[in-house]
């Protein structure tokens, strides 16, 4: 019996030493945790079926009612199936607001964050198409004449007030060129949205499962390169770049998004709700619980924290913003500063916490 | 007994395993008789002399600057052309001028017409500079992102200037390591004779080494690294060029003063690999571009000449694996018109150079 104690213990001191000797034999690459218990597998599931399969199904009814409600006012152009029209345009606006953060996979595939919201508008592309009748979708020289923007130049922007709106669509010389370009836009943005729709609920939710690691063609290394993107995206067509943060202090009100529909603040602060609501996973498994996994908790509080602190600002400003950028340049800078803040914790700290590359590079404009 | 019996055995096997990993530790005895020598972390090698290649690399900095001329319509075509052959003391920097050597006898063959005709081309787009350019019509045009960053393009929509700038990296950069390497592979350059210091394949080497444009102590510094040694870290995210060319550089360097055929040989194989699929990596890094400014109709078009002068220059490498065919099969998925590129252009673009260089996992975030 004493024996096979001995020989127990023998047994025990040999793994001992050959565990202590391999983990010398590392060299020191012992690392800062990156969460490795961290069950990225179970955030994903969350957030596809929670948050990412939700958002395009909203978005997708959204253009189907949209693309409905030009059908009903080309066929019958009313004040009031303009008015009609208008709120189905501002209810996809809005919706898209927190769609547009998925841009990689079928999105991606699909180039939907371009195509559906590239701004500002080239008015002189817009109208050169519906002067000349033709229009081809797929020419990237049109990015910048179509999507929710040129909708928002059609339906808002064509005319001082509705009467002189519905004019363009009723009795201008044009107008029937007019409604087709407008038919041909919805059409373009519901077949858009019914195509990646379709894709995550085929099989591309399958693939994003299972691409569980953490580099950069993972699928959280994807959401997490998109989310930051689109955060990005945000901080500098939305709000710096009307401001003058990036033509030392020259404005650019028109360059705001929503700038004829006036509706510009209120999408932002859809927009940033709903970054935070990706990053917080909603109610469940996000990479706040990511991050405090990997022993980053006070990274996460300073993230919280600065959400709301760039939400707080927001809130101070009013729509329509480029009306407000003139007359109040320094609190729209001053939401940039905060804005810009997060984008370190972010872009710098979290990713670094959770080792995770950012692929997407700046203009460099060379 | 059996008690302090069982206490030795145990610690004997303890002792054993200590020393069995203790042992790993130590360098094993050499069994071969090859070169014993130190492969430096820096190219710092007593005597490298790399100054020809660098003042190249200075001459084409002057090209590159009196290229900007055509946004303002002053581009001097035949000041351009006698800075390729150094006639008439072109360069500002006065050393280039009396150095006694020139660009154009670096080049490839095929690249001394072409050369000659992407400056050509420069030049209409030059003389056209007070038109804006659109579609069909030649002029400059300005970002609709930041409208400072301003291009030169010919009808076409191309830029010629960013079209010579890849093809010089192909036509003379690429072009002279290949060589250089390909006459290591094949022992046809002299390691004996000592002229200046060094013999024949140790300067060709530093030159080749030169020609790659970074610090000595790349990567760790990144200062001044220019043109290729600018791209292979543009491109690191997806394609590590930069430790694969630099430790080659450095290793081939060493066994060539140590006359370590075997090493040295199978580092030029190494670096001829790697500069063919840094220009494949590299042509992905600017459709990848192309996709960050898609909406930008001046940005977008002379990043595509910069994929378009990419993707072109392949040909000018003498120990290429893709075929002409291929090249031109490549080149055939360009819109003739830059301005009639649509999404599914881009992407056949990147499949295909991503296809012939592996790059296929990591083809979006070169």
């Amino acid at each position: 019996m004493k024996k096979i104690i001995y020989l127990a213990l023998t047994a025990a001191t040999t793994f001992l030493l050959i565990q202590s000797c391999s983990k010398s034999s590392d060299g020191g690459s012992k690392n800062t945790n990156t969460g490795s218990s961290f069950d990225r597998k179970a955030m994903l599931v969350n957030i596809s079926s929670n948050i990412i399969i939700p958002a395009y199904t909203s978005y997708h009814d959204a253009t189907v009612s949209l693309d409905a409600a030009v059908t009903t006012f080309n066929t019958t152009p009313t004040a009031g199936n303009l008015t009609a029209l208008q709120n189905s345009f501002i209810a996809a606006y809005k919706q898209w607001q927190s769609t547009s953060m998925y841009n990689f996979g079928p999105a991606q595939d699909a180039g939907l964050g371009v195509n559906t919201n590239t701004y500002p508008v080239s008015v002189t592309q817009i109208t050169a198409n519906i002067n000349s009748g033709t229009y081809n979708p797929l020419l990237l020289a049109n990015l910048a004449a179509k999507g929710l923007p040129a909708l928002d130049y059609l339906l808002f922007g064509t005319g001082a007030d509705n009467a002189a709106i519905l004019a363009q669509f009723t009795t201008d010389s044009k107008a029937a060129n007019r409604k087709t370009y407008l038919a041909a836009l919805s059409a373009e943005l519901k077949t858009n949205a019914t195509t990646v729709l379709a894709a995550w609920n085929g099989s591309y939710k399958t693939t994003f499962l299972n691409a569980t690691g953490t580099d950069v063609s993972s699928s959280t290394g994807q959401l997490v390169n998109q989310l930051i993107y689109d955060y990005e995206i945000l901080k500098n067509y939305e709000i710096g770049i009307p401001a003058g943060t990036q033509s030392m202090g020259t404005t650019f009100p028109e360059k705001v998004q929503a700038y004829y529909s006036k509706i510009s603040l209120q999408l932002t602060e859809l927009h940033l709700s709903a970054i935070q609501n990706l990053y917080n996973g909603a109610t469940g498994l996000g990479l706040d619980d990511y991050l405090i996994s990997a022993n980053n908790t006070a990274l996460n509080t300073r993230i919280q924290t600065q959400f709301s602190a760039a939400a707080t600002k927001l809130q101070g400003l009013t729509d329509p913003l480029s009306a407000n950028i003139i007359s109040n340049p320094t609190a729209v800078t001053a939401s940039y500063t905060e804005l810009q803040k997060l984008t370190v914790m972010l872009k710098t700290d979290m990713t670094q916490a959770l080792g995770i590359a950012i692929t997407f590079g700046d203009n460099d404009g060379d | 007994m059996k008690k302090y019996l069982s206490i030795a055995c145990a610690l004997t096997i303890a002792a054993s395993v200590i020393t069995g990993c203790s042992k790993n530790d130590k360098t094993p005895t050499p069994v071969d008789p090859a070169p014993v020598y130190t492969v430096p972390t820096t190219y710092n090698f007593d005597n490298a002399n790399f100054a020809d290649a660098t003042t190249r690399l200075g001459m084409y900095t002057e090209i590159s600057t009196l290229m900007k001329n055509a946004l303002t319509g002053t581009f001097d075509a035949a000041k351009a052309k006698a800075m390729l052959t150094n006639t008439g003391a072109p360069f500002t920097t006065a050393a280039y001028n009396t150095s006694g050597i020139q660009l154009n006898d670096q080049f490839a063959p095929a690249f001394k017409t072409d050369a000659s005709n992407f400056i050509d081309s420069l030049a209409k787009a030059s003389a056209a500079a007070s038109t804006a350019a659109s579609r069909g019509v030649a002029g400059v045009g300005a970002s609709s992102a930041n409208a400072a960053s301003k291009y030169a393009l010919t009808s076409l929509g191309v830029n010629y200037a960013q079209v010579f700038n890849k093809n010089f990296m192909g036509g003379l950069i690429t072009y002279q390591i290949v060589t250089t390497m390909d006459n290591v592979v094949n022992q046809t350059i002299d390691n004996t004779t000592v002229v200046n210091g060094s013999t024949a394949m140790e300067h060709a080497w530093d030159l080749a080494f030169g020609y790659w444009g970074v610090p000595v102590d790349f990567p760790t510094n990144k200062t001044g690294a220019k043109l290729w040694g600018s791209y292979s870290t543009q491109v690191d995210s997806g394609f590590k060029a930069n430790k694969i060319l630099m430790d080659a550089f450095l290793k081939g360097r060493a066994a060539i003063s140590a006359k370590d055929k075997p090493v040295f040989v199978a580092q030029a194989k190494i670096i001829i690999t790697a500069m063919e699929k840094l220009t494949g990596a590299a042509a992905l890094q600017e459709v990848k571009e192309v996709k960050e400014s898609i909406s930008d109709n001046m940005a977008r078009n002379s990043r595509l000449s910069e994929c378009y002068g990419f993707v072109n220059s392949l040909k000018y490498n003498p120990k290429k694996v893709v075929t002409d065919a291929q090249i031109a099969a490549f080149l055939a998925l360009f819109p003739k018109t830059f301005y009639d590129l649509t999404l599914t252009d881009v992407n056949a673009i990147r499949d295909a150079v991503a296809k012939q260089y592996d790059f296929d996992s990591v083809k979006d975030i070169l």
